[in-house]
């Protein structure tokens, strides 16, 4: 599932699923702007069918955060 | 590339439409379609869905974003884009309007709507020049739950609403929201959390069914918009295949389940044929069965007088439909073909790509639907009077075609058809359909300069343009307004430029450019002009009028790969005076 999600992440920021890394975030990829975090939000919720809260769209600040929120959220639903 | 349509992107995930139009960016060249989006909220999330339905139709746009809540300084800098969006959301024109507005008293109230009503004039005035802006509709829907009262928010919004219609510039259109509501719900269409987080109103959802409202206006601008709509019979207009079930057995009546939805249908091509489009059958079957179906059916609504083309027959769709674009004169690409079939379907979709086709759907339900969403292809931005005579002329053009056989030289035929020209000068009533002219006309065209309404009210009233129509009629009948030529004068030199010189490929074929442009240059004469410029600008269309200047001895004072600049003193040049046209001016 983290290889599905990291795809996601990687076709919203238009780069190679290959340089996306756990520790990959806004401060490190260049392009990965306020707005495309919302568009990999977005592109999730609409993937997996989930609903995030605010709190945790605050809180995917990186590659492996976003694991864990999604993982969180699946459980969740 | 096959013109995919919006309705296929509704399925399409919101990361495969990142992905495709990112992809499509690379393939679809061409002249940019500038679009600018101005807002006063988040509304970034429409960008690639937008461009990924403009590039799918072979429109290689470019998409900006304005400012957050900018919208009036930013419609002075983006005034020069092809398409302006505006979204100005009634809640957000104070931070929280929508629930403050409910407590203002009468004079808050009054003031604010002034403010907003005054900053709308500044917003028609600084786009007044731009080709074509679209602004939505205020909206208190997504914010009001009480249905038994109506609160100052939705008053407000209402009276923004009464404003923006009474006082509308000819170049603006509303999007009406509320008609996204009704097919996705509210709820579907707005996020709470996006918007407190990030003033993001908008879901996905909302911008792919945005983006399907906006798509017929730019097909239109473009000279994109579809001109026939092209039905298969069996399963397609009726419900049984007419060869086996026999004539008794098909069904298209209101009273049977299914027949509904193919009388629905058959309805909604009915009106369209009203309004100027073309509407055809291409069907395999044996075409005495089908005259007798389109004849003598009692349910048959689309009968013979809503038909503008038939090709009924055992030859392979691709062929006839390939015949349909011939016989009418019209691109293959202006053409929509609906059928049941996957395999007719997919062999027009591998065969020509550039034809648009639709598959009616498993579900009946669904079949009126999917054809009205085809019917928004077929938008005009400016419709006209010429529109409903439309068909007629197709018509005769056919009756033109018969005639013509008899004759073995063109010139005797031509002499035949009692031609005749009336030009019309600077004429204030045709500004809708002159604009509507230079929009849609594709082949014969020397510039393909699109222009709109205000454009063409300026060069009317100013001295500095000379702009002048034809509507050309001949014994078969009146083929309407169905030339133009905008012509610049430099009153200081004496000189002028052709700026754009375009006729309908209604009229192709029968010598009337020769007649029109000789009617131009006497003018021009008469004016005491005698340097006359102009050009030809490629496209992807017309190539037919490449060498047109050269033919009356133009001299070429620049050639590049897209564009061709001649020059010419009048009594220099040698033109053809085709004398079986008459000529008269309004």
């Amino acid at each position: 599932m983290n290889e599905k999600i990291k795809n996601i992440i990687a076709s919203v920021l238009q780069i190679d699923d290959s340089t996306l890394e756990d520790e990959s975030s806004p401060d490190t990829i260049e392009g990965w702007d306020s707005i495309n975090q919302m568009n990999i939000v977005m592109a999730l919720e609409e993937e997996f069918d989930i609903e995030f809260t605010e709190e945790q769209i605050l809180n995917m600040l990186n590659v492996k955060l976003i694991y864990i929120t999604v993982e969180e959220a699946l459980n969740n639903a | 590339m096959a013109a995919k349509l919006c309705c296929s992107m509704k399925n399409l995930q919101f990361k495969d439409i990142i992905k495709n139009n990112n992809l499509l960016a690379k393939e679809v060249s061409g002249e940019p379609y500038k679009v600018s989006i101005l807002n006063n909220i988040t509304t970034n999330q429409i960008t690639p869905i937008l461009e990924y339905a403009l590039r799918t139709q072979n429109i290689n746009v470019d998409c900006q974003i304005g400012n957050y809540d900018n919208i009036i300084q930013d419609s002075i800098t983006h005034n020069k884009s092809n398409l302006v969006i505006v979204f100005w959301e009634a809640c957000n024109i104070i931070e929280g309007l929508h629930y403050k507005i409910n407590s203002f008293s009468a004079e808050d109230y009054k003031s604010l709507y002034e403010k907003v009503t005054n900053e709308l004039q500044f917003l028609f005035q600084n786009l007044k020049h731009t080709d074509l802006v679209l602004i939505n509709s205020f909206s208190s829907s997504a914010f009001t739950n009480n249905l038994a009262s109506t609160n100052q928010f939705d008053r407000f919004c209402a009276e923004l609403n009464q404003f923006l219609q009474t006082s509308l510039p000819n170049n603006f259109r509303i999007i009406n929201i509320e008609n996204i509501f009704k097919e996705i719900s509210v709820t579907q269409s707005v996020d709470w959390r996006y918007f407190s987080m990030s003033k993001a109103l908008y879901t996905v959802d909302f911008y792919k069914h945005y983006t399907a409202k906006v798509l017929p206006y730019v097909l239109s601008a473009q000279g994109k918009a579809k001109k026939a709509l092209i039905f298969d019979c069996d399963n397609t207009l009726w419900k049984g295949i007419l060869g086996e079930d026999g004539k008794e057995n098909i069904i298209m009546d209101s009273q049977s389940k299914d027949g509904r939805f193919f009388q629905e249908v058959q309805y909604i091509a009915k009106e369209l044929y009203q309004r100027g489009v073309i509407i055809g059958i291409c069907s395999k079957n044996n075409p005495e069965d089908v005259e007798e179906i389109l004849n003598s059916h009692p349910d048959m609504v689309l009968s013979n007088d809503f038909l503008t083309i038939k090709k009924v027959n055992w030859q392979d769709k691709a062929s006839n439909l390939k015949e349909i674009a011939q016989d009418l004169n019209i691109g293959l690409d202006s053409l929509v073909f609906i059928d049941d079939s996957d395999f007719e379907i997919n062999l027009i979709k591998s065969e020509i790509p550039e034809i648009t086709c639709f598959q009616v759907p498993k579900k009946l339900v669904n079949y009126p639907f999917l054809i009205k969403e085809a019917a928004n292809l077929f938008y005009q931005l400016n419709t006209t009077a010429e529109d409903s005579k439309k068909n007629e002329m197709y018509k005769t053009q056919a009756l033109r075609e018969s005639s013509k056989k008899q004759f073995t030289d063109m010139t005797s035929y031509l002499e035949s058809l009692d031609i005749e020209l009336k030009i019309y000068q600077d004429h204030k009533d045709l500004i809708p359909r002159m604009a509507q002219l230079t929009q849609k006309t594709n082949q014969f065209n020397l510039t393909t300069k699109r222009y709109t309404e205000s454009h063409i009210s300026d060069f009317v009233a100013n001295d500095t343009h000379l702009v002048m129509a034809f509507e050309a009629s001949d014994k078969f009948g009146n083929n309407g307004i169905t030339g133009l030529s905008i012509i610049k004068i430099n009153n200081d030199d004496q000189s002028a430029e052709i700026d754009s010189f375009l006729m309908s490929c209604r009229v192709l074929g029968r010598n009337i450019e020769y007649k029109f442009l000789n009617s131009i240059l006497q003018n021009l004469a008469e004016k005491g002009i005698n340097k006359v410029s102009s050009q030809y600008l490629k496209s992807a269309k017309n190539a037919q009028v490449k060498d047109f200047y050269e033919q009356f001895g133009f001299s070429k004072v620049l050639e590049e790969e897209d564009k061709k600049l001649y020059q010419a003193t009048l009594s220099d040049l040698k033109l053809k005076p085709i004398p079986y046209i008459r000529v008269n001016y309004e």
